[in-house]
């Protein structure tokens, strides 16, 4: 089996260059047959990278401890789903999921698109196909998923205790259908780049690719704060770290991407900036992935050293090098069908929460590669941490919050100011008020009180947006309120399927607000029934148990939680000291309720049974996951296919031809 | 240059909206004129961004350092807090219970330094484990206020004596 694996590899190299070349001289010289035989290959990619990663799975699950890659990362204790999850537990196995990801997403590609957009298409294959042998050659050359160790071991090593967690199990393939997703947009990017299609045509077509990319990408990144929230036993989700952001900066480009390229579907504007975008967003998806495997910056979560380094940076810069001169080539033909008109325009708030999405994302990108720039320039390694990014991202997002409250009020091409400020007047006495509110409450903490407000502010605006939308279908078509709110949101999906990820958004910012605002914590040593307070809570100790699990033993410590007098629950964190690795577990304890979490990690327990404890109040986290939820139920929604787009799909047969002769008609009318 | 101005201002004025203007070349520089006050707009933004990571950058940036380097720099260090990369030396962990100070040795292969800690210690930290600590060095020793770390992730056959 693994010899079919690697050899399902080497196919797979083989007919990927073959699929990029063949498609690439089949365009040039117009051979239909060329074509047909380059889509041919991608499907051949496609069952070929699947048949590989088919192999190594079986190798996983067989516990064939022969290869190194399993003798790695998996051992004979370890439970099902984590064999299954060590398949990118590791370099190597990531590499390959890559590479299949990718694989099965051309085939996809072309199976969708191929009728409609076939002049496109020879482009798109020739864009994916570079990627995926960049992918394969990388496990071909560097980083061989289906190495034998050659030499016999009793049982393999197993995945470190750290990643036996659920967030193992969603967390990695979310973000990389999120990362392999943008190469979608960015293939088809190229394709009207090099084909002149430079219209809205690309961007239509890619707009559910975007969104697909998107929605996984967001996923990804918000399991790995859960994670990281309740696994890493610190008490926070997010910290910085250089992987952390790997993710983060694709995400903050591809957002500014999935809004600027709706300029450009309605009124043919910032062409260029939405080649930029997609392309700096490609990049960064490739950069992330060098990023964790590279060594160049020190984390915490990233893989051993390897020697992929240069292969990125070379892909990274030809990717760069290739886009750009096409760039340049087309300039002229890339100018846009209208120009700004006013600042107080949609088009214009929309740019301005380009910039600062682009700004946050030059921000935290400087910050990661700060350590390489100054050791380069002035030959000490500098580098920053969270304070840095936490001091510089503040400001950007609190802007990035008001234009998401403006932007729904302002209308396309030139706003009233009268309008504008009638429309302004109740979002943001709501906004003061809550702001006097929380004063009143006790909270007193500038940038606390000044965000919560903005997020009043805000949702306010969306939910009048709503309000009025309902009021209108009631008045016109005599619905029933409760019915209008469906109808309204099912008839224009992509509207108020934004607006609903909008509210996820304000619902994640309360929870980040929340965790850095209020947060406290104590540390503690107990003996047994001796008790410790914090915020309303006391917390009385219990005693300890020793009991052995499948693959470790575990220690627990039992606590009380007291809320005034009442007894209210009780947590036992515990820590499961896995033998095969030498290292302990921590398994954090979390009560959550809507107002806060209370976070207790056991430290260790000693000989005479007492315990030692951190304990912390995170206020409003819970926010987080449930603004997630509601943010990926708005994206569903606007990815929803609309019935009307069908229906204009249908009538205009051939939405290409008519708008080329038209555009040959106004040239020669002005003529 | 006029034909050029009202041809592209035709391009902008309502009534044709929807109708795709026609390439033009070597318009550029007009046109840049024309919507000079928007790109004035955003050049402030792009200032105050970089202006926020200068800024942010002037307080928040920290030596990272190998034990070696960190001794070379000595007095000069003293008063800031810095970054350490290293690798805990196996056999010096030493974890009072009482005080919750972890006492430690880390070293950059060449040189060592000790290394006291009070706080959580991660699940990752145990012998020859990679480390990234923040604190002070005092000339003896280094106080860390943060520790990190991470697993060797180098492969070791169990079961082959």
């Amino acid at each position: 089996m693994n010899d079919v694996g690697y050899a399902a590899l080497v196919l797979a190299l083989l007919f990927s260059v073959y699929g990029a070349a063949v498609s690439f001289w089949g365009a040039r010289k117009g051979l239909k047959e060329l074509l047909e035989s380059a889509e041919h290959a991608v499907f051949a990619v496609a069952a070929l990278t699947t048949i590989s990663a088919a192999a190594l799975l079986y190798a996983l699950i067989s516990r064939d401890f022969s290869l190194e890659y399993v003798a790695s990362y998996t051992n004979s204790t370890q439970d099902i789903l984590y064999l299954i999850a060590a398949f990118y537990g590791g370099n190597q196995g990531s590499l390959l999921l890559w590479a299949w990801v990718l694989g099965i997403i051309a085939a996809l590609v072309i199976w969708l698109h191929r009728r409609e957009h076939g002049d496109l298409m020879p482009h798109v294959i020739t864009v994916l196909m570079i990627t995926e042998f960049f992918f394969i050659t990388l496990m071909v050359v560097a980083a061989n998923p289906f190495t034998k160790l050659g030499f016999q071991v009793a049982d393999g090593q197993g995945l470190n205790p750290l990643l036996l967690n659920m967030g193992m199990l969603f967390h990695p393939p979310t973000l990389y259908l999120g990362y392999v997703g943008f190469a979608v947009p960015f293939a088809f990017a190229i394709a009207a780049l090099v084909t002149g299609q430079l219209g809205d045509r690309w961007v239509k077509v890619t707009r559910r690719w975007t969104l697909f990319a998107w929605f996984f990408l967001t996923l990804g990144n918000l399991f790995g704060a859960q994670w990281a929230y309740v696994e890493l036993g610190w008490g926070g989700f997010w910290g910085w770290d250089p992987v952390e952001n790997a993710s983060f900066m694709p995400w903050l480009t591809g957002t500014a991407f999935l809004h600027s390229v709706m300029i450009q579907e309605r009124r043919g504007m910032l062409k260029v900036w939405n080649m930029v975008l997609i392309l700096a967003t490609f990049c960064l998806t490739i950069f992330g992935t060098f990023l964790t495997r590279s060594g160049v910056l020190s984390s915490v979560h990233s893989f051993g050293q390897s020697a992929l380094g240069p292969y990125f940076l070379l892909f990274i810069s030809g990717t760069l090098l290739a886009t750009l001169s096409l760039l340049f080539y087309r300039l002229d033909d890339l100018r846009g069908d209208n120009e700004l008109d006013s600042f107080l325009s949609r088009e214009s708030a929309f740019l301005v929460n380009n910039l600062i999405l682009i700004g946050a994302a030059f921000a935290v990108f400087w910050g990661t590669v700060f350590p390489i720039i100054s050791e380069a320039v002035r030959g000490v390694k500098l580098t920053v941490g969270a304070p840095f990014f936490n001091q510089v991202n503040l400001p950007i997002f609190l802007i990035l919050l008001t234009v998401m409250g403006i932007c729904p009020l302002i209308g396309w091409r030139r706003a009233s100011k009268e309008n504008l400020l009638r429309n302004f007047m109740v979002p943001a006495a709501v906004g003061l008020a809550s702001a006097v509110a929380l004063m009143w409450l006790g909270v007193r903490e500038f940038l606390t009180v000044l965000p919560l407000a903005l997020c009043a502010f805000v949702t306010v605006t969306i939910l009048l947006e709503l309000v009025r939308g309902v009021r209108a279908r009631h008045n016109l078509r005599h619905e029933n309120y409760f019915s209008a709110i469906f109808t309204l949101i099912w008839s224009n999906k992509r509207r108020y399927g934004g607006y609903i990820v909008h509210l996820g958004v304000i619902m994640i910012a309360i929870g980040v607000i929340g965790a850095y605002g209020f947060k406290s914590e104590k540390s503690a040593t107990l003996a047994k029934d001796d008790t410790v307070q914090i915020g309303d809570f006391v917390l009385q100790y219990k005693g300890s148990s020793n009991y052995p699990a499948k693959s470790h033993e575990v220690v627990a410590a039992s606590l009380d939680v007291f809320e005034g007098q009442r007894r209210i629950d009780r947590l036992v964190p515990r820590k499961n000291y896995y033998p095969s690795q030498e290292q302990p577990s921590t398994e954090v304890a979390i009560r959550t309720t809507l107002r806060e979490d209370l976070y207790v990690i056991l430290e260790d327990v000693s000989e005479d049974g007492s315990a030692s404890l951190k304990v912390l109040i995170n206020p409003l986290v819970v926010w987080l996951w449930i603004g997630g939820a509601v943010l990926l139920l708005g994206t569903l929604i606007a990815f929803w296919p609309d019935a009307r787009e069908k229906r204009r799909k249908t009538v205009v047969a051939e939405p290409q031809e008519s708008r080329s002769l038209q555009a040959v008609g106004s040239q020669g009318g002005r003529r | 240059m006029s034909a050029v101005d009202s041809r592209a201002r035709a391009a902008t004025s309502p009534s044709k909206d929807r109708i795709p203007a026609r390439p033009q070349k070597k318009a550029w520089l007009p046109r840049l004129m024309r919507q000079k006050k928007f790109i004035f707009a955003g050049v402030i933004i792009g200032l105050a961004i970089a202006y926020l990571i200068f800024s942010a950058l002037q307080g928040t940036t920290m030596y990272y350092l190998t034990v070696g380097e960190l001794k070379a720099k000595g007095e000069a260090v003293y008063t800031e807090p810095v970054r350490l990369g290293g690798k805990v030396v196996d056999g010096t962990i030493d974890f009072n219970r009482n005080s919750r100070v972890l006492k430690f040795t880390v070293t950059d292969g060449k040189e060592s330094l000790p290394v006291a800690y009070s706080g959580v210690v991660p699940d990752a930290f145990k012998p020859d484990a990679d480390v990234i600590l923040e604190g002070k060095f005092n000339g003896t020793d280094f106080q860390a206020t943060t520790l990190l770390a991470k697993c060797p992730s180098k492969y070791v056959p169990t079961g082959l004596e």
